[in-house]
């Protein structure tokens, strides 16, 4: 009889677009406050992880993880959950995102945020700029008011896009840890949009690639694979 | 189609209609609406039990899925009093539909229409049905429902004894399963052979017509009344409709709508019980529920209807 697998994609898309984005005019105008220093989090991280040789590089993780733990909460259980039963099985991917930043912030050696002048390099600020500054007036195309912007740190799909520039502006082993939940979660919420007719779902897609790419790029050319040091540490500009 | 003369049964089915309305068809509420039209709303029998519902009722997928947003469920609750002062009454949701059954029971209670309401629900786990059915029972707060049906056939061989074993102990009063999409068919025909089922819900539409070749004649031959879903696939179909211009015969079945000329073209199959389109619009839902008014469309421009929409969509 019948089965999971027979359910296409859009047979479980069960709320509208009109729902949806009110679901963030809603969490914007209650919780003003929050998402707005939730937005400014993701401008200081983003002014330390672009600055040469500034050694702020366990402030950064640590601000990534308060992000994602307000997006989960503030946002997939207090707002997404009632329209959408598969959040519950959601939330503890972003659990586990914000126990790998604090577990990273708290390694001897952290990761190190830092302008390398490389493709992705100008790939990972291309997407912290998009999410930061870009993506909250995405909406205006479509018609949508203002009130109803996804803004970085509370909506998942820019802190997802804009966490995926941050992982590429860093180094150092084992960054790839940060990369499956912020990939997964943007080919889930792409799949999401383009059910709903929404274009942004292609940008989705498209972070997703180019990330891997720039990943896999990285790989070949020892970013990743290079252990820092503590020198390195203790002087970034080496 | 040999199995029944179509046109026979329409004639008799809005003969029934109305004699049924003068007997005890009628909700109590209804005979005293404001809307005049209300009373004169087409109901059809549930074969298995003889009880007669109004011929459209309300579905709530998608539209009525709308959170804590108190805007939306007050929204959503002007759609279900548009919907029962136009004389309907069945309203059809299921655990898949995210907060849509929470959002009826808010309606109900708003409303205080726990009287009115046909309340059609679904089980839709492969895990513990029972669990599923009492929160389900808790969201509409609602004591016993009308109907249950097994979603999708989900988990049909735990399920359906289950609902069965229910109606049984007089904790329910209909048992149906469900389908769209035209989705399994052929098991959905076994279970429709071999079960006492109560109600078939399937997807219908003057385009998804697949159901006429066996289901429907199938279900009306073994006394199962049926519930058709996605009667405008979706909204798609009439988006797609709109601004085209009506058939002149249109104006000869009183319907003003391309939505009400769908809605006629179904509830004119004898073996349809009851269509259940969904809306966000108050309008809406009394203009659905004004195409189970007025004269139905025979088999010739039943056909007709199927043509005109095929080729403008």
């Amino acid at each position: 009889m019948t089965e999971w697998w027979d359910y296409g994609l859009a047979d479980l898309l069960l709320f509208s677009p009109r729902v949806y984005y009110r679901l963030f005019e809603t969490m914007n105008t209650t919780w003003w406050l929050v998402v707005a220093s939730a937005l400014i989090a993701g401008l200081i991280a983003s002014g330390l992880a672009l600055r040469h040789g500034f050694r702020g590089n366990r402030v950064i993780l640590v601000l990534l993880a308060l992000v994602w733990a307000w997006s989960g909460f503030g946002f997939l259980w207090q707002y997404y959950q009632p329209i959408n039963w598969a959040v519950p099985y959601l939330l503890p991917a972003f659990a586990l995102q914000v126990v790998l930043f604090a577990i990273f912030a708290a390694r001897p050696l952290p990761l190190r945020f830092g302008w390398r002048g490389d493709l992705s390099c100008y790939v990972g600020a291309s997407l912290v700029a998009f999410a930061l500054l870009v993506y909250p007036f995405i909406g205006l195309i479509e018609g949508r008011d203002l009130v109803q912007a996804e803004i970085f740190g509370s909506a998942a799909d820019p802190t997802a896009l804009g966490t995926l520039g941050f992982v590429l502006l860093s180094r150092g082993t084992w960054r790839w840890l940060l990369l499956p939940v912020p990939l997964a979660w943007c080919v889930i919420s792409a799949g999401t949009l383009w059910v709903m007719d929404q274009y942004v779902a292609y940008l989705m897609l498209a972070a997703v690639w180019v990330t891997v790419f720039c990943g896999w790029l990285d790989l070949k050319n020892g970013v990743t694979t290079k252990r820092l040091t503590e020198a390195e540490i203790r002087d970034p500009a080496a | 189609m040999s199995e029944f003369d179509r046109r026979g049964f329409l004639k008799a089915s809005a003969s029934l209609g109305a004699l049924g309305l003068l007997a005890s068809g009628v909700p109590a509420w209804a005979q005293g609406s404001s809307d005049a039209r209300a009373s004169e709303v087409l109901q059809k029998k549930i074969p298995s039990t003889g009880e007669e519902i109004p011929a459209v009722g309300l579905g709530s997928w998608i539209t009525f899925n709308v959170g804590q947003d108190i805007e939306l469920r007050n929204q959503c609750a002007d759609v279900m009093s548009a919907f029962f002062d136009a004389g309907g009454r069945m309203i059809d949701s299921s655990p898949m539909y995210g907060s849509a059954q929470d959002v009826i029971g808010y309606g109900l209670d708003k409303l205080g229409a726990r009287d009115r309401v046909f309340s059609t629900d679904k089980v839709w786990t492969a895990g513990d049905g029972a669990e599923q059915i009492a929160e389900t029972s808790d969201r509409w707060k609602i004591e016993q429902f009308d109907l249950l049906q097994v979603h999708n056939l989900l988990g049909i061989n735990e399920n359906l004894p289950l609902l069965f074993r229910m109606k049984d102990e007089r904790q329910l009063r209909h048992v149906g399963v469900t389908t769209s999409h035209g989705r399994r068919t052929e098991d959905l025909i076994a279970v429709m052979k071999n079960e006492r089922l109560d109600f078939v819900q399937v997807t219908y539409n003057p385009i998804d017509r697949k159901v006429e070749d066996y289901l429907l004649p199938l279900a009306y031959d073994r006394g199962i009344a049926v519930i058709v879903n996605r009667p405008f696939r979706g909204g798609s179909l009439t988006e797609r409709l709109e601004g085209q211009p009506m058939p002149e015969f249109a104006a000869e079945l009183e319907a003003k709508s391309w939505a009400q000329l769908i809605l006629k073209y179904l509830i004119a199959h004898p073996a349809v019980t009851c269509p259940i389109p969904a809306t966000t619009k108050p309008a809406h839902a009394a203009e659905n529920m004004a195409a189970a008014t007025g004269p139905l469309p025979d088999d010739k421009m039943r056909e007709q209807i199927a043509a005109v929409i095929g080729v403008l969509v």
